[in-house]
């Protein structure tokens, strides 16, 4: 084990050095224009949330009921206010703010920042430095937990800092279901969301995870997030944002070290006003037998900029992966710019393929649902809807109807 | 019930159809013959309104009242439905979600309109993804199934169907358009078909060929089969009863 005090100075050591670091990839954002978000309350029951809490959470697609979930993690602010595990998945996994794991069990530094550079760029940096707690989640050897688990992050100060770093560990033939939200309570148009997030997905594991955003029209959201995946592991990452929002910048990574690992990564984005968005994800294929996909769905209106990126890196004769980004554009004034990459080293055999469309919406087909009575704007949504609405392999049916539901719950303004 | 007179319909800048007089009565079905080429498709869209096909002169009445103002969806909500001959391909929008908006909610008459027109399995599917030729046909039967049209524009029903799947369709069709009942037919419907296969199941009232632009010829369907199939459609253009 790495001795403790060693490795922490030697972390805020690389951070301090990186805290001015700008990001290769989106805007750059002056963290100095913003406070720090503050402490809040605990609350002891899931009844004694606030309405506004609880509305700023289904926005982001986590419902705050009792029974609703396996288990629940909310933080608001830099404060974890509510977290319970239903009896029923008691000694099963266990969910907690981050940094009562790391002083329950100190083992847990082997992981912190162990697939995330602190020193990436500023905002891994910052984290570090000024950390503002985080989820960690641990499912058990063999725990299948077909229940989703659900965590939420919510924002209730205007022109604050939330920085929260994510621990999530699968332990060998564990299979659960994550739903993550993050959101602005109604009001707060301005801050920053930094998200860092390091899953570990052992041998035979599966993990869906299901990331919704939604925050203010004048927010910066910079997720960093990295998997690393065992033999015979299945990740599948689906993320949502329909809200605009000033800029996000995210591009997870999975590593798939293990032999025949599946990763999956789909982005849904509806870029409307002045967003600025660069999404996508990379796959770093190692092992033999790896495979994987990375989908993006994408529309721009208004005076939005979406940058869509995939990177299928191979360094095995038997990977293969595909990467997908469709995108329309709604309006003269929005950018959607592809960039795919495909990297292959030293290994002829692998099979990594592209494919990219960026065009409008067919009118034969607005045309068709009118002759069936809808209006052009419904046909335009519906189209829309549909669009957006990918066929995510390897998710339970009950993620899929939810992940139908925010789409359509969160669209019904689209046009 | 339909009433089209001295119609001109351009389509890309091109002259299509001239001068078509063509009236249906309340529970009549007609049918549309004509070569390839002749404006049949070209006259069942300008009747539902689709844009592209614009009315250069002349009249289209339904119910007594002109449409040529109205949307193509406001034509739809007045009761009148065409089955295409080509189905655009919807990725995303699964035919079941299509069918709920047409009869506004979830309702049981979505299983039954797709058990009886063997459709039930391209429920859970994208609109056209996909989709044979009878697959489509028969998703296409299915939504004027649901939305009960007092016109049915029916285009080509039996192009690239198998004959088992034919006489499902044929079937269907004449349920739709209420040919089993004697007396209390009120659905009407213009069919396009170039084979005559459907008319096994369907017993059409009146026959229309439609060459260079205008009708040129009515009689019995079955009769004016007959004669094109001996003598072929020129000898349409020379007859002219």
């Amino acid at each position: 084990m790495k001795v403790k005090e060693d490795y922490l100075r030697e972390i805020k050591e690389r951070a301090e050095k990186a805290l001015n670091k700008k990001a290769p990839l989106g805007p750059d954002v002056d963290l100095n224009e913003f406070y720090l978000c503050s402490s809040q309350e605990e609350v002891d029951s899931v009844e004694s949330i606030s309405a506004s809490l609880r509305e700023a959470a289904l926005y982001a697609g986590v419902e705050l009921e009792e029974n609703k979930s396996s288990a629940t993690y909310l933080q608001v602010d830099r404060s974890a206010v509510y977290q319970k595990i239903q009896d029923a998945f008691q000694g099963k996994l266990e969910i907690m703010a981050v940094s009562e794991a790391l002083e329950k069990y100190p083992e847990l530094l082997e992981y912190w920042w162990g697939l995330v550079p602190v020193d990436a760029d500023k905002y891994t940096a910052f984290s570090e430095i000024c950390p503002m707690e985080g989820y960690f989640i641990r499912v058990f050897a063999h725990q299948k937990i077909e229940v989703p688990l659900q965590a939420c992050l919510l924002l209730s100060e205007e022109s604050r800092i939330q920085s929260v770093h994510n621990l999530v560990i699968l332990e060998e033939g564990a299979e659960a279901n994550l739903i993550t939200g993050c959101a602005s309570v109604r009001g707060n148009e301005s801050g920053v969301h930094i998200g860092v997030s390091e899953f570990y997905l052992g041998d035979n594991s599966r993990l869906t995870f299901t990331m919704v955003h939604n925050w203010g029209e004048n927010f910066h959201v910079r997720p960093r997030t990295v998997v690393k995946m065992g033999n015979n592991s299945f990740y599948s990452n689906t993320y949502v944002l329909l809200k605009p929002l000033s800029s996000l910048q995210t591009f997870p990574q999975a590593i798939m070290e293990g032999e025949n690992a599946d990763a999956n990564f789909q982005s849904i984005v509806f870029a409307k006003g002045d967003s600025y968005i660069d999404v996508g994800s990379s796959l770093l294929l190692k092992g033999g037998g790896c495979r994987g996909n990375s989908i993006s769905r994408v529309c721009a209106a208004d005076s939005s900029k979406v940058y869509t990126r995939g990177k299928l890196i191979s360094y095995h004769d038997e990977a293969q992966a595909h990467l997908e980004c469709k995108g329309i554009l709604f309006s003269q004034r929005a950018e959607i710019i592809s960039i795919p990459e495909l990297e292959v080293h030293g290994a002829p055999r692998s099979r990594l393929s592209h494919e990219a469309a960026v065009g409008p919406i067919e009118e034969e087909a607005v045309n068709y649902l009118r002759s069936r009575g809808l209006s052009r704007e419904e046909s335009l949504s519906l189209i829309t809807r549909g669009f957006l609405n990918i066929d995510i392999p390897g998710i339970p049916a009950v993620l899929k109807q939810y992940i139908d539901e925010v789409i359509r719950l969160t669209s019904r303004d689209i046009m | 019930m339909l009433e089209i007179k001295e119609l001109g319909v351009r389509v890309g800048g091109e002259e299509v159809l001239q001068d078509v007089n063509l009236e249906i009565g309340p529970g009549e079905v007609h049918i549309l013959l004509g070569p390839n080429g002749a404006g049949k498709t070209t006259l069942l869209m300008a009747i539902m309104g689709m844009p592209g096909y614009e009315v250069t002169r002349g009249d289209i009445l339904f119910q007594g009242e002109s449409i040529l103002p109205l949307t193509v969806e406001e034509r739809a909500k007045m009761g009148i439905g065409m089955a295409f001959q080509k189905m655009p391909v919807i990725p995303g929008v699964k035919l079941r979600t299509l069918g709920e908006i047409i009869v506004n909610g979830g309702s049981s008459l979505i299983e039954e309109v797709a058990e009886k027109l063997n459709c039930t399995y391209l429920l859970e599917r994208s609109i056209g993804l996909g989709f044979s030729g009878g697959e489509a046909k028969r998703a296409e039967l299915f939504q004027l199934f649901l939305q009960r049209p007092l016109l049915s524009l029916i285009d080509e029903p039996e192009s690239g169907v198998d004959l088992d799947n034919i006489a499902l369709i044929g079937k269907a069709l004449s349920e739709l358009l209420e040919r089993e009942q004697v007396k209390t037919k009120k659905r009407s419907g213009l069919i396009i078909t170039h084979t005559g296969y459907i008319l096994e199941y369907l017993n059409a009232d009146v026959g229309h060929v439609l060459m260079e632009g205008r009708i040129v010829c009515r009689g019995n369907p079955r009769d004016l089969f007959v004669d094109i199939r001996e003598k072929g459609y020129q000898e349409c253009l020379r007859c002219e009863r």
